[in-house]
C-alpha cells in the first residue's frame, strides 16, 4: 500500500490499531471480520473512531455493507474527500 | 415465592393500559434515548410517548394492519421502534422485534433472516429502513419487498382516527424470538397479563435485597440492551412503563463500541438499576483500563442484574475487583435466570449479598465446574421443579431439567403446535436447562439440549470451552464451541472448534496441545477433532452466545473453514 495518500495511511493506522495488526500488512482485499478478526464490538469501535476522527456519520446501513479494508477506504474517500 | 408487593394488586390489564396509566400517574417521567453513537439523547415523557403511540396505532391501521396480523419490527433502538412496536400492540396486531443488521458485512445475512421470517410467520408488514428494503427489492426478495414498509414512509402515513385498544389481559400482546442458541428462532407468544406480571416480579425481586421493590427507591434504569431481547424489553421498557422509573437507554451499538458510556451514565444518576448478560460485565473488564475507569462513580448502582446467559464467577470477580475502587458494591450484583418462553424472569437472587456460589453436587453428571452461581428464589406466583429424564420430580441438590409454571409462561410458539406441545406439558414449561435447587434457590449447570455424552459420561459443552478458553490466544469469552457427533457405531465423539487469530502454524500446534492436555486432565475426555477457525467464524447470537447447533451443522456440512 506504498502508493497510498497520507489520508489513507492514517485510516490504515487506525484500523491496524483496533485490529491489533501492523498497518503496513493491511491490504485492500482483506476482510474485516475474517482476516482481521474484528468482531462486532471491535467493528463498532472502529466505526465510532472513524466518525470521531473525521467528523462524519456512518449510517448502520453503510456499516452493514462494509466488508473489506478497501470498502472502508472507499467509503472514507467518498465521505470526506480525503484519500 | 408468595411474597408480594402492592403493585401486583394494581396491575394494569394490558400494555396499552399500562402506557396510559404511566402517562396519567407519572406525567413528568419518561424515556431518554441516546443516538446510535451514544453522544446525544432525546427525552420524551410518558405523556408524549402515549400520544405518539396513539398516532402510530392509526398509521398501522392506514397500512392495512389489523387484529392478529404479524408485524416485523426490524429497526434499531430509535423512537420509531417504540412507536412501531407499541402502536402495533395498541391495535391488537402481533409485533415481533427483530435484531437489525449490526456490524460489517451483516447486510446479506439480514436479508436471508428477514425473508425467512416473513415466510414462516406469514408477516403482514415489515418495518425497516428504506435502504434495507431497497436492497431486498434489488436482491429479488419478493416476499420481503412486498411486506416491507420503509420507516420514513410509514411515519408519513395519515393515521386512521379513533383507533381504540381492544385487547384483554389474556390476549397475545406480542411475540419474542427465541434467543437462538439452539435451532432457528421461534416466535414466542406472550400475553398482556403475563408480560405485565413478569415486569412486576422483576420490580419486586430486584428490589428485595435492597430494602423494597425497585420502584420505591430507583431513580433510573440505565440500559443498552436491545429491545428485541427479552431482558431488554422486560427489564427496561416494560419495567419503566409499569413502575414509572425513568429509563435512560443507549442503542446496543453505542455500548458495544464504548462500554464506558454505560458506566458513565450509571455514574451520573441517583439510585440506579441496570441489566446485562455476563458478557457485558466481561466487556467492561476487558475494555476499561485504569485510565478509563477514572472519573466513574458506581456507588449508586444499587442493582446490577446479570442473566440471559450462563454467569461465569470469574467474570463477576474480575468486575468487582476492577470497579470496587470506583464505588461498585459487590452486594449490588444480582444473578438471575430467565428465558423468552417464561416472558423473562424465572428466578432472581434476592438476598442482596452479591454473588453466591456453591459446589456442583456429585452425581450422574460429570462436571468440571467447581462452583455454580446461585440464581435465587423463584419470582412471585411462579414455581420451579427439577425433573429427571422420565419427567419425575427430583429432590434438592439433584441435577435435572428445570421446569417452570406461572403467569409469565408463554402461550405457545406461533403456528408451531408440535414444538409447543414438546415444550409445554400440563402447564409446565420444559426449559431444556439443567440445574438443581438447594435451600429453595436455583442453580444452573448447563443445557440438556447441548449435552455431550462421551463414553457414558455426561459433559456440558461449556466445560470444554472454558478449559480451552483458558489456554493461549483463544482468551476472552465465547471463543470456542464444543459439541458431539456420532459417527457410525462408535458413539459420540467430542469436537472442539476454536477461534484463533494466530497465523503461525507452530504456535497453533502448541495451543492445540495445551488444550488437549487441559481437557484430558480435567475431564478425562479425548477431543476427536480440534478445529481452528478465524476469529468471528463461530456463529453467535447478537448477544454473543455461541450457537452450538449451527456450528455443528456447519462442521458436518464441511462449511467450516479450517485454518
Amino acid at each position: 500500500m506504498s502508493e497510498q495518500s497520507q489520508a489513507s495511511q492514517d485510516i490504515l493506522r487506525l484500523i491496524g490499531s483496533i485490529a491489533g495488526k501492523d498497518p503496513s500488512t493491511l491490504q485492500r482485499g482483506q476482510h474485516l471480520t475474517v482476516d482481521l478478526g474484528l468482531d462486532s464490538p471491535k467493528a463498532l469501535e472502529l466505526l465510532m473512531a472513524l466518525e470521531d476522527d473525521y467528523g462524519i456519520e456512518i449510517s448502520d446501513e453503510e456499516a452493514a455493507d462494509l466488508k473489506t479494508v478497501g470498502d472502508i477506504l472507499d467509503l472514507m474517500a467518498e465521505r470526506s474527500s480525503l484519500a | 415465592m408468595t411474597t408480594s408487593s402492592a403493585l401486583f394488586d394494581d396491575l394494569p390489564e394490558t400494555l396499552p393500559a399500562a402506557l396510559g396509566r404511566a402517562a396519567e400517574r407519572f406525567p413528568e417521567r419518561g424515556i431518554a434515548l441516546f443516538d446510535g453513537r451514544g453522544r446525544r439523547h432525546d427525552r420524551r415523557t410518558f405523556v408524549q410517548l402515549a400520544a405518539a403511540v396513539q398516532q402510530a396505532a392509526g398509521r398501522w391501521r392506514a397500512a392495512g394492519v389489523g387484529v392478529g396480523d404479524v408485524v416485523l419490527v426490524a429497526l434499531p433502538t430509535t423512537w420509531a421502534w417504540f412507536e412501531a412496536w407499541l402502536g402495533a400492540v395498541q391495535i391488537g396486531a402481533l409485533p415481533v422485534a427483530v435484531a437489525p443488521a449490526v456490524g460489517f458485512g451483516a447486510a446479506d445475512a439480514q436479508l436471508d433472516k428477514l425473508s425467512s421470517l416473513v415466510e414462516r410467520l406469514d408477516a403482514k408488514r415489515v418495518i425497516a429502513s428504506a435502504p434495507f428494503l431497497a436492497a431486498a427489492e434489488d436482491a429479488g426478495r419478493q416476499g420481503l419487498a412486498t411486506a416491507g414498509i420503509a420507516v420514513d414512509a410509514w411515519q408519513k402515513l395519515t393515521p386512521v382516527a379513533g383507533t381504540q385498544p381492544v385487547a384483554k389481559a389474556q390476549d397475545i400482546a406480542f411475540m419474542q424470538l427465541t434467543s437462538g442458541s439452539t435451532g432457528h428462532p421461534r416466535a414466542v407468544m406472550i400475553r398482556h397479563h403475563g408480560a405485565l406480571h413478569n415486569a412486576c416480579t422483576i420490580d419486586e425481586a430486584v428490589g428485595a435485597g435492597q430494602g423494597g421493590p425497585a420502584h420505591t427507591w430507583a431513580d433510573a434504569i440505565v440500559g443498552w440492551l436491545p429491545l428485541h431481547h427479552d431482558m431488554g424489553l422486560l427489564g427496561q421498557l416494560l419495567l419503566s412503563l409499569l413502575t414509572g422509573v425513568d429509563l435512560w437507554l443507549f442503542p446496543p451499538t453505542a455500548f458495544l463500541a464504548r462500554p464506558r458510556l454505560w458506566l458513565q451514565e450509571l455514574s451520573s444518576h441517583g439510585q440506579c438499576l441496570a441489566h446485562g448478560p455476563n458478557f457485558a460485565y466481561q466487556l467492561c473488564v476487558e475494555r476499561l483500563d485504569a485510565e478509563a475507569r477514572q472519573g466513574l462513580d458506581l456507588s449508586r448502582w444499587r442493582a446490577a442484574q446479570s442473566g440471559a446467559e450462563m454467569i461465569r464467577p470469574e467474570t463477576v470477580k474480575a468486575f468487582i475487583e476492577r470497579f470496587a475502587p470506583v464505588g461498585f458494591r459487590a452486594s449490588a450484583f444480582q444473578a438471575s435466570y430467565g428465558l423468552a418462553e417464561a416472558t423473562l424472569a424465572v428466578s432472581v437472587d434476592r438476598r442482596g449479598l452479591g454473588m453466591r456460589t456453591r459446589p456442583v453436587p456429585q452425581g450422574s453428571i460429570a462436571s468440571e465446574l467447581s462452583e455454580v452461581v446461585c440464581l435465587g428464589q423463584t419470582v412471585v406466583d411462579t414455581e420451579v421443579r427439577i425433573v429427571d429424564a422420565a419427567g419425575q420430580p427430583l429432590g434438592a441438590e439433584q441435577i435435572g431439567e428445570v421446569q417452570v409454571r406461572g403467569p409469565g409462561v408463554f402461550a405457545g410458539y406461533y403456528r408451531e403446535p408440535e414444538a409447543t406441545a414438546e415444550c409445554l406439558v400440563d402447564g409446565w414449561l420444559r426449559t431444556g436447562d439443567l440445574g438443581f435447587q438447594a435451600d429453595d434457590e436455583l442453580y444452573l449447570t448447563g443445557r440438556s439440549k447441548d449435552l455431550l455424552i462421551i463414553r457414558g459420561h455426561n459433559v456440558m459443552p461449556h466445560e470444554i470451552e472454558w478449559l480451552a478458553e483458558k489456554v493461549g490466544d483463544s482468551g476472552g469469552s465465547h471463543r470456542c464451541g464444543a459439541f458431539s457427533i456420532a459417527r457410525g457405531g462408535q458413539g459420540e465423539e467430542a469436537i472442539l472448534v476454536v477461534e484463533s487469530s494466530d497465523k503461525d502454524l507452530e504456535v497453533r500446534a502448541g495451543v492445540e496441545r495445551r488444550i488437549r492436555l487441559e481437557v484430558s486432565e480435567a475431564l478425562a475426555l479425548p477431543i476427536a477433532d480440534l478445529v481452528f477457525v478465524r476469529r468471528g467464524k463461530i456463529p453467535k447470537t447478537t448477544s454473543g452466545k455461541v450457537q452450538r447447533r449451527q456450528l455443528k451443522e456447519q462442521y458436518l456440512d464441511g462449511l467450516l473453514e479450517r485454518l
